[in-house]
C-alpha cells in the first residue's frame, strides 16, 4: 500500500529537536518506509537527523509517502502527532 | 593584566580560578590518513560515536528522577541524533573521501548541515544548529577524550571558573554537581542555555565573549562582573582587593534585600506603597509572585504576536489570559496590543519601514482602531478570560478623545456580540489609558472621566516630551526622566487621579529606577510597576523615605533654574 498526504506544521515550534525526536521515534515503530519531503528537501522520517534537516518552521507544508502494509496506521498515527502539536505545550 | 569583555548574566561577582573546558566549535585537530588507515579511522568514529550514546544515556538515566521533562527530552533527542545513522554513514564517507582524520570529518560534516540553517529566517530554527553543533561536539570530545584519556569535567573543584565555548543542556545537570563560581563562554546571550543555568545557580556568567577565551589558561585567576560583562585576567593586588570588597557588599546586600521581601512596602511616615511587576510572558507571573508584588501592573501582550507568520486567534489568546488568570488572586493589567514603532509584527501584516518616522505613526491603539481584526479578537479574548480574575484592561498610546470615543463603541460591539452568543463575561472591567503621549498628560482632567485608571508610560512620555530619540546615540544624552517637563507633566497626571478619584500608576522604566524612587513618592505616586527583579530594591528604598521631608526639596526642583543646583537637589533627595 503506497499513502501520500500533504501536511502542515501547525506548532509555534516548527519542526524542532524535541518534535524531530517524537516524529522519528514514531515512525520507526512501522514496518512502512515513510519518507516526509519539503519543497526544497526530502527526508527519512525514521532519521531524526534528516527530519531536523528540513528546517520546518510553523506553517510548513510538507509531503508525506508512506509505502507498506501498516501504511494507514502510520499516517494516521503522524497526522494525530502533528495535531496535537507534539504533544507540548505552546 | 588585562580585560575581556562580553554579555554580563547572572548575579554578581565571582573570584577564582580558570579551567578551560574544550568544547565544539574550538578547533579540532586535522591531520591526513593514508588509504590503507581508512577502516581504522572509521572504526575510530564509530567508537566515538558509542562512547557519546553511553555518555548520553548515562545522563539520560541520572536525570530521571531530578530533572524536568523539557531538559529530558532534549537529552532523548541529543541521543536519537548521535546514534542516527545518517551521521555515521556521511561523515565516514567523507573520511573515504578526503583522507582525513575521524574528529574533521565530523567538523566538515557539521558545517555542511550547518549551512542549510544559515538561511532560514525563522529564529527557532536557527538554533537548531547550534544543537547539531553541540551533538556533534559531544562526539569529537569522546574522540580527543580517547588521546587525553581521562573526563573533561573530572576534578574540577568548587569555585572554579568554567571556561568554555558554549554549555550544552546536557552540561546543566553536570556542573550543578560541581558548584562552580562562574561561567564565561564565547557563545551565548541572555537567554541562552549559559543564561538560564547561571541565573539558576545565583552565579554570574559572562557570554558572548566571541573568541575571547582563546587567550585564558587553566590556572588563571580570574575576577567575573556578571553586572558589567567584564572578566579581569591576572588582576593586579589593588583590583583584587576592590573587587573582594564588592563582593562582600553585593552578599550583604543580597541578603538585606531577602530579607525584607516580606515586609510591606511602606514609607517612614506610614504610606503604603502598590509595587507591581511588568511582564513579557505568562509564566514570568511565577517570579513575580516570589519577588512578593501586589500584582502584575503591566502584562505586554506583543510577545504573543511576535516571531511568527499567523496572528494569534481568539481561543488561543484567551488560553493565555484565562491561565495567567487563574494563577493568581491579585489583579492583573493586561494591556492591548502596542505593536508598530519598535515592535513590529512578524509576517509583514504591512510595511510599516515606508512610515518615515514609526515612533509617531500608526502603532499602539491607532493601529488596533484602523485594524479591527487585530484588535477584535484580543478584546473578545480578554473579556472572556475577565471571569477568571481580577482584570484589568490598559490602553497604549491614547492621545484624543475621539480614539476614546471609537474605542468604547467597539467595546460595547464586543460585550454586546459575548452576550448573544451566551459566552460568560464579567460587564465591568476596568478600562485604563496609558499615558505616555504628551497631549494627554496635558489633557489627562478630560481622560479621567471616562476612564477607571491612568498609567504613565514614561519612556515614551519622557522621548516625546523631550523630543530625543533615545536609540539615537548623538542626542541620548539629552534623555533625562527627571527634567523638570517630564516631572511637571507627571505630578499634573497625578494631581488629576486624586481629583478624580481614580488610581494612577506608573509602568516606565523610571518606576524601577531607585535613582526616581524618592521624586516619585513626593510627586504623589502610590502605584508603581516594574521588572520584578528591581521590586525588592524598590522597596528598601520606599522603606528608608520619608515623603514629609522630601516634599520641599522637590517641590523646588520643579521650579529651579540653575543645573548645578538642581543636580545637588537630587543629590540631596537621594541621600
Amino acid at each position: 500500500m503506497r499513502l501520500e498526504q500533504d501536511i502542515r506544521v501547525i506548532n509555534k515550534l516548527g519542526l524542532h529537536t524535541r518534535a524531530a525526536a517524537k516524529l522519528a521515534k514514531l515512525c520507526s515503530r512501522f514496518e512502512s518506509s515513510i519518507e516526509i519531503a519539503s519543497s526544497k528537501r526530502r527526508a527519512d522520517a525514521k532519521s531524526i537527523m534528516s527530519v531536523m534537516m528540513l528546517a520546518a518552521c510553523q506553517g510548513t507544508e510538507l509531503k508525506m509517502v508512506v509505502e507498506g502494509e501498516d501504511a494507514a496506521e502510520a499516517l494516521r498515527q503522524i497526522n494525530d502527532l502533528f495535531e496535537s502539536c507534539f504533544e507540548e505545550r505552546e | 593584566m588585562f580585560t575581556l569583555h562580553g554579555t554580563g548574566v547572572g548575579f554578581g561577582i565571582a573570584i577564582g580560578t580558570a579551567r578551560l573546558i574544550r568544547r565544539p566549535g574550538q578547533e579540532v585537530p586535522e591531520y591526513s590518513i593514508l588509504s590503507g588507515q581508512v577502516n581504522q579511522e572509521i572504526q575510530r568514529l564509530t567508537d566515538g560515536i558509542h562512547s557519546a550514546a553511553d555518555c548520553l544515556s548515562a545522563y539520560y538515566e541520572d536525570i530521571h528522577d531530578a530533572s524536568t521533562s523539557e531538559v529530558q527530552g532534549i537529552l532523548e533527542a541529543h541521543l536519537m541524533m548521535v546514534q542516527d545513522p545518517i551521521l555515521l554513514e556521511q561523515s565516514a564517507s567523507i573520511i573515504r573521501e578526503r583522507l582525513v582524520n575521524a574528529e574533521f570529518a565530523l567538523q566538515l560534516h557539521c558545517e555542511n548541515l550547518q549551512a542549510v540553517f544559515r538561511n532560514i529566517d525563522d529564529p527557532y530554527m536557527r538554533n537548531k544548529s547550534d544543537e547539531i553543533s553541540q551533538v556533534i561536539g559531544r562526539i569529537q570530545d569522546e574522540l580527543l577524550g580517547q588521546h587525553a584519556g581521562q573526563s573533561s569535567l573530572e576534578g574540577i573543584k568548587e569555585g572554579e571558573i568554567i571556561v568554555t565555548h558554549d554549555l550544552m543542556p546536557a552540561d546543566t545537570i553536570e556542573y550543578k554537581k560541581y558548584h562552580v563560581g562562574a561561567f564565561l563562554t564565547n557563545l551565548g546571550g541572555p537567554i541562552s542555555h549559559t543564561a538560564i543555568l547561571a541565573r539558576s545557580m545565583q552565579i554570574p556568567a559572562i557570554v558572548g565573549l566571541h573568541e575571547g577565551i582563546r587567550y585564558l589558561k587553566t590556572g588563571d585567576t580570574l575576577v567575573i562582573d556578571g553586572k558589567r560583562g567584564i572578566v579581569l585576567v591576572e588582576p593586579d593586588d589593588a583590583a583584587l582587593d576592590v573587587y573582594h570588597k564588592r563582593a562582600a557588599k553585593i552578599k550583604r546586600v543580597a541578603r538585606e534585600l531577602e530579607a525584607i521581601k516580606y515586609k510591606p512596602a511602606r514609607t517612614l511616615d506610614g504610606r503604603t506603597i502598590e509595587l507591581n511587576a511588568n511582564i513579557e510572558f505568562a509564566d514570568e507571573l511565577k517570579q513575580s509572585l516570589e519577588c512578593n508584588a501586589s500584582g502584575i501592573g503591566l502584562y505586554r501582550t506583543e510577545s504573543l504576536y511576535m516571531n511568527r507568520k499567523e496572528l494569534p486567534d481568539e481561543a488561543e489568546q484567551f488560553d493565555v489570559y484565562s491561565t495567567l488568570l487563574n494563577s493568581t488572586e491579585r489583579p492583573v493589567t493586561i494591556r492591548t496590543l502596542d505593536l508598530g514603532a519598535d515592535k513590529q509584527v512578524d509576517g509583514g501584516r504591512r510595511n510599516m519601514s515606508l512610515a518615515t518616522n514609526p515612533a509617531l505613526g500608526l502603532r499602539a491603539i491607532r493601529l488596533c482602531l484602523h485594524d479591527l481584526t487585530l484588535f477584535k479578537p484580543q478584546l473578545r479574548a480578554l473579556y472572556r478570560a475577565s471571569i477568571h480574575g481580577d482584570l484589568r484592561i490598559m490602553i497604549p498610546m491614547v492621545s484624543s478623545q475621539a480614539e476614546l470615543d471609537q474605542l468604547f463603541i467597539v467595546l460595547d460591539e464586543v460585550r454586546d456580540e459575548l452576550a448573544q452568543e451566551n459566552l460568560p463575561f464579567k460587564p465591568h472591567v476596568p478600562i485604563g489609558g496609558m499615558i505616555e503621549v504628551p497631549a494627554a498628560a496635558v489633557t489627562a482632567d478630560i481622560f479621567a472621566k471616562r476612564l477607571d485608571f491612568l498609567s504613565i508610560g514614561t519612556n515614551d512620555l519622557i522621548q516625546y516630551t523631550l523630543a530625543i530619540d533615545r536609540i539615537d546615540d548623538e542626542v541620548n544624552y539629552l534623555y533625562d526622566p527627571l527634567h523638570p517637563a517630564v516631572l511637571r507633566l507627571i505630578k499634573s497626571v497625578i494631581d488629576v487621579g486624586q481629583n478624580a478619584g481614580i488610581p494612577v500608576s506608573m509602568c516606565g522604566e523610571m518606576a524601577g529606577d531607585i535613582e526616581c524612587t524618592r521624586i516619585l513618592l513626593a510627586l504623589g505616586l502610590r502605584e508603581f510597576s516594574m521588572d520584578s527583579a528591581v521590586i525588592s530594591e524598590v522597596k528598601q528604598r520606599v522603606r528608608g523615605t520619608h515623603i514629609g521631608e522630601i516634599e520641599p526639596m522637590v517641590r523646588d526642583l520643579l521650579t529651579v533654574n540653575e543645573s548645578d543646583r538642581y543636580r545637588d537637589l537630587i543629590q540631596l533627595i537621594n541621600r
